[in-house]
Order: C-alpha cells, then structure tokens, then sequence
C-alpha cells in the first residue's frame, strides 16, 4: 500500500461559505450610551431596547398610514448542520441587536452572527460548541446578546460567558458560569450595565439553587453572585424548612435579563418557579425568593427588596418574565409585571410596596389575589395520584415573551396566553441533573386562544384586544409610529394599531413566532426585525402546536425605497 | 472490556446491527469501539480515528476525554471511498476532506463536560453509520458550582 494521501489540518466550517469575516467598526457602546438609548432610535441597543423595558422605539417612519406596503427587505436563514442538542427544541428566540447598520443575533445551538443590517449579508459568525447531551428543561434556545465596550457577550447553552470582538468575532474571553452536571444551562440575554455584563442561571426543572452574576465586561473576572435562595440563616430563609435540604434545590432561577434604574441602580430581576414545581409537601412555606422580582443593587449584588407573585408555588408560575418601568402622571417611579399566575402587578419600584394587581387573562382557576395582594390558593395538586386541572396552566398567562410599553397612549401591549393544564402529583426523590418536577403534567391540546391586550396600567382597563386562535407565545413591539407588531404561533407578523387594536398588515413567515422583534433604522430608513422558528418548550405553552413547522430564519420587514 | 460490554457487542451481532446493510440499511449510530484519548505533557489530549473499508464507521467511534480542552485528533481514511468530518469545536465547526486512502488532523477546542458529536457530511454518509463520539468528562470549576452541599447523583 502506498504513503497515505495527505488531507492536511482541518479548517473552520465557515472559510467554505460567502462570510465576510468582519464587521464595520462602530461607535464604542457603552453604559452612558445604553442609558440614553431612547435617544438613538437608529439603534436598538441592549435586549429590551432601553434599561427600562419597554420595548418601544421613537422611529415612525413606518406608521399607520403605510405600513400597508411593508415588504420584506431580506431574510437571513440559520440552518444547521450535523447533531445538536435538543435536536427537536430548537427555537429561535432572540431579540436582534443593531449598532449603526451591524446586527447581532444569536440563535439556537450557541450560534451568533454579525449582519449586515440593509443587506442581510453575513458580516462574521461563531458557533460555541454545545455538548449534545446538556440538560435543557426548555429548548435549545438563546434569548440574545449584549453589545458594549467593543464586545459582543453570549450566555451559551452549557452556561459559559463568551465575548467577542464586535468587529471580528474573535474570542477574548470564556468564563464558566454553570453547573452542567446539575442541570445548570444559559439561555438568558446578558446586559450591561456600567463596568459589568449581567448574566443569570437556567434550568428551573432540575432542583437549582438559582443565581443572578456580575462579571467583568472587559475581564470576565467575577464581581459577584447572588443566590436567589437563601441559605439557612439568611434574610428569608425562615421560608423554608428548617430540617431540610429543600433550600438546596431551591430553584428560583433568572433566565430572563433583568431592567434597570440607573437612578435607584437596582436591577428588577425576576425569579423563577421552586423545586420540585408541582409538589409543595416537600418544601413547606414561602419559599422565597421564588416567583418573585427582586430588586438587586448593581455594586454589591445584595437583594435590596422583593416582592412575591405567588408564594409557595404549586403550579410552575415563574415570575422570571419582565418588569416593565414607568412613572406614573405624578412621578412616582413604578414597575409593571404581567406574572404567569394570571395577575398583572404595578409596584412602587423604590421599594417593591404594591401599588396595584388585577387580573389580565379571563380564566383564572388555581386561587385569587385581592386588591390588597393577599394570594389564597383553591386548586393545587396535593393528593398523591390525584390529577387536578387549572388555569392558567404552566406556562401562565403570559410566559417570557415580553410586552411592550408606549409612552405615547400610555398602555402596555401584553401577548396573552390562555390554556390550562392537569397535574398530577407523583413525589420523587432528588437526584441531581435528572428533572425534578414533582408530577406527570399535561398541557391542554384544546380549548386554548390568545389576543394581545393593550391594559392601562394605572387603572387595569383593558382597552382593546386582538383576539387570536392560538395563545400569543411571542414579544409584541411598540413604534412611535403608532404601531404595535406581534408574531403569531402559526406564523404570521402582524402590525395592529396601538390606539385600536385593528390589524393593518401581516406577513406570512412560515413558522411560528417565539421570539422579541426590533426595530432600528440606517440611512433613514426604518426597518423591523423578526427571528422566526417555532419551537422550545412547545408543549409546556402550547402543545396543540407540537407538530407545527419548525423554522430558523429571521425576516427584516421595510417600505419599499421607492 | 467488561462481560456486559461483551454481551452487549454479541446482541448487537446477532441483530445484524453492527454492520453495513445487515438488518438495517447501515450501521446503528453509537456502535463500534471505545477509545481513550491521551494527554501530552503540553496539555494537549490527542487520539486517532480511523475509517475502515466498507464499514462506514469512525474507529473507535466512542472517543472519551479525561476534561475539556484542547484536542488534537488524526483521522485517517482506510476506505475506498471519499468521506469527510465536520467536526464541533468553539468558535466554529471545523472539517476536513478525506479521499481514498488519506490522513489528515484537526485541532478542536472544546469545553466539556458533555458529548460532542462529528461526522461524515457528504451525501452518501449520513445516517449509515460516520457519526462518532467526543466525550469529554471531568467538572466544571469549583468557581462555577453552586453553593450547596454536595447533592445525590443518578
């Protein structure tokens, strides 16, 4: 047999595609440039568009009266190769970043790219390598990136903090930030704010104790972790047994980024369900700070308030989801939060005290919160074996997926989410990186809608809704334009009026929606920007559509030029 | 080997799963051998993988890793057909094209702990059998961990 052929020394995947292999350098981003996004609505700067979550940009060049002719400027696809994790739970989730005509996505499986944002054209990628075998109670997602000092920052599915040079999508630094063996996984948006990348814990279904981090944005060394369980001992500990282990397995976990007041400096971090979900009978009382929003000092990472949604959880309502700041007529500084249970809360977020709670969603079976906040619980799983149906199921009345707020009428855009679900209870014993959920759960297959419902937050009225056949399982989008955009399960992006709720334009995609559309603009002309892939924890929020089109693309809508 | 790995190899014979266009069209993906890769004094855990004729598998197929990191693999092809590996690592994937009769490398990054897995991606590949495994095990740093006391393991 002759010498071997020689086949040389592998080569990075992308050198075979059109890649450019670098972006245009922009302007530095950085805090005080995050802080006054709103004055920048060329840009969509950080995951919520603004510290304060509201999911609204001044751009108006897309409106009432044209948004009629909106069309498809480009469509991006991200496709894949070879086996990836969660192979049937890959959802494109991500809410698009834009810096003066660069995009920045990330998308399932650790992926991330720079695009050109008029063209669509692939500016420069990176793919982490994400082990096939990484638990991911919900999908194989990632809800976006940061942008700032230069940086692009990734939280990847096996909870490493990446930065990349914004330019060339080279490496700078790699920080293990979690437990894989536990359970542990990333998924959330990181944000910056001031020196510092914020990042939070996954894996809410594998008995964690859940943490919020600060990192170094230029080092990747730690500033601090907040535990959002505390131990024996600490503040709130008395809400757990006293000769357990439940605190351990606490959960509590902050997958979605937090907002922030740069004038309070707090971080509204909100926290998710308890562990073991469905049964309580193994961690008796509050068990804080589950199902909560917790308002966190950036310096030192110490819980400085919270408020609890649902305490002693029994039914898996994360209250992980937004908190939405405004200040009311008068000035006071107020947060809004549309929680899994079915209750829309306003607080004072200078000290977390309830300025309001009333309820968002028409079918509210698992218990009753009064004006006043006083939570009583009516139908839980309790009896071993014993199922028991209630509303809203599991995945709440509103899960991740983000409203929107518009300074211009004052209403906050909230996707709704009406389906049930039975639990049973079926006690188990812990066992580390093995789910840990205290039931067999099943989500209803029927009797299920949506609307987008635009709620006055400073009296709980509801305006107007856009009804819809299937639960809203995407971010709704506000414009100064007077717009509010919303994907839909079955695909298509529609653009309803913000005073109204009439539809005045949809767009087909081809796959369901599960994602938070931005807005930017670049040489004046507006453009919107959608990730489109059904998928996730489908059947958790709406396993009617378990065998819809899966999909991995992103469309980017604008008025034709002419 | 242990007696329940060599069973396992004989039941999976007797099915006709172990090969080529036995029972099945190809070979079941996560059959064939396990291999050990070994770490240089630079740090670097290096191992061969090999692609018999006619098989359409990746020798050894299991490839086990004692921690993440930095990894060197020689792949040689001793078919008589062309193949090629796509293979994960940080940053990006990376592949290589291996006609009749050659040998190549890779140089991957990969974090662990976890399962990676590479393959054959050219159009006659897929699905017979050129999926292999990149096993990595080890901890995350104690700096990752969470603080609690040491909690029960499957």
């Amino acid at each position: 047999m002759t010498d071997y052929v020689d086949a040389g020394e592998a080569v990075p995947h992308k050198t075979l595609s059109a890649t450019k292999g670098e972006a245009p350098a922009t302007s530095d981003v950085n805090h005080e440039r995050i802080q006054n996004a709103t004055s920048e609505p060329e840009n969509w700067l950080t995951y919520y568009g603004t510290y304060d979550g509201q999911r609204h940009s001044r751009l108006d060049g897309i409106n009432r009266d044209n948004v009629k002719k909106l069309v498809p400027a480009w469509v991006f696809q991200a496709g894949s190769v070879g086996l990836q994790s969660g192979s049937s739970t890959y959802s494109f989730e991500a809410s698009p970043l834009i810096v003066e005509g660069v995009m920045y996505v990330s998308g399932p499986e650790g992926k991330l790219w720079a695009i050109d944002a008029t063209t669509g054209e692939e500016l420069w990628r990176y793919r982490h390598a994400s082990p096939y075998d990484v638990s991911l109670c919900c999908g194989n997602v990632n809800r976006g990136v940061a942008v700032g000092h230069g940086k692009v920052y990734l939280y990847t599915l096996n909870a490493h903090l990446i930065a990349l040079d914004a330019q060339t999508g080279d490496l700078v630094f790699d920080v293990v930030n979690g437990d894989v063996r536990a359970g542990e996984s990333g998924t959330v948006a990181p944000l910056i704010v001031k020196d510092k990348v914020i990042v939070g814990s996954s894996g809410g279904e594998f008995g964690l104790r859940g943490h919020l981090d600060a990192f170094d944005a230029q080092t990747g060394e730690r500033q601090w972790r907040c535990y959002t369980i505390p131990k024996p001992g600490e503040p709130g500990s008395e809400t757990w047994p006293d000769d357990g282990e439940a605190w351990q397995r606490g959960g509590a976990n902050c997958w979605v980024t937090p907002t922030y007041d740069p004038e309070l400096e707090l971080l509204y971090q909100g926290t998710g369900n308890p562990a073991p979900d469905f049964d309580g009978g193994v961690r008796e009382g509050d068990n804080l700070y589950t199902d909560s929003t917790i308002a966190v000092d950036v310096n030192t990472g110490e819980i400085r308030w919270h408020y609890q949604f649902t305490p002693h959880d029994l039914w898996d309502y994360d209250s992980t989801m937004e908190n939405v700041l405004f200040d009311a007529p008068d000035g006071r500084k107020l947060l809004a939060h549309a929680d899994k249970n079915g209750y829309f809360f306003v607080l004072d977020r200078t000290n977390g005290e309830l300025v309001r709670v009333f309820p968002f969603v028409d079918r509210i079976t698992w218990g009753e919160i009064t004006p006043e906040g006083k939570v009583t619980a009516k139908v839980y799983p309790d009896e071993e074996g014993v199922p028991v149906h209630f509303w809203p199921g599991p995945a709440g009345g509103k899960e991740w997926t983000h409203m929107a707020y518009s300074p211009n009428t004052g209403l906050i855009y909230v996707p709704v989410q009406e389906v049930g679900a039975t639990a049973t209870r079926r006690r188990r014993e812990f066992k580390e990186s093995i789910p840990y959920w205290g039931a067999g759960v099943a989500v209803d297959l029927d009797d299920h809608y949506g609307f987008v419902a635009a709620i006055d937050p400073l009296t709980g009225e509801e305006k107007w809704r856009w009804r819809n056949e299937f639960p809203m399982c995407a971010s709704t989008l506000s414009t100064g334009g007077g717009l509010v955009f919303q994907g839909t399960p079955t695909g298509e992006f529609v653009a309803l009026d913000e005073q109204t709720g009439e539809k005045l334009w949809s767009f087909q995609c081809g796959s369901g929606h599960h994602s938070s559309p931005s807005t930017y603009s670049v040489n004046g002309r507006q453009y919107i920007a959608v990730p489109t892939g059904w998928g996730g924890w489908v059947e958790g929020f709406l396993p009617g559509l378990l065998g819809a089109a899966a999909g991995s693309a992103i469309f980017v809508f604008a008025l034709p030029e002419n | 080997m242990t007696a329940t790995e060599s069973d396992r190899g004989s039941e999976l014979h007797a099915a006709g799963l172990d090969g080529q266009n036995r029972t099945a069209l190809g070979r079941l993906l996560g059959t064939g051998s396990i291999g050990y890769a070994e770490e240089g004094s630079d740090g670097v855990m290096r191992a061969t993988v090999r692609i018999p004729e006619d098989e359409l598998i990746w020798e050894p197929s299991i490839l086990v890793f004692p921690h993440g990191g930095d990894v060197e693999l020689t792949l040689i092809n001793d078919d008589k057909n062309t193949h090629c590996a796509v293979l994960p690592s940080d940053g990006d994937p990376k592949i290589i094209w291996l006609v009749n009769h050659s040998k190549g490398s890779a140089r991957l990054h990969l974090g662990g702990p976890g399962t990676y897995y590479y393959g054959s991606t050219t159009g006659n590949d897929e699905g017979r059998g050129l999926t292999a495994a990149l096993v990595f095990g080890g901890e995350v740093p104690d700096s990752a961990k969470i603080d609690r006391p040491a909690q029960p393991r499957p």
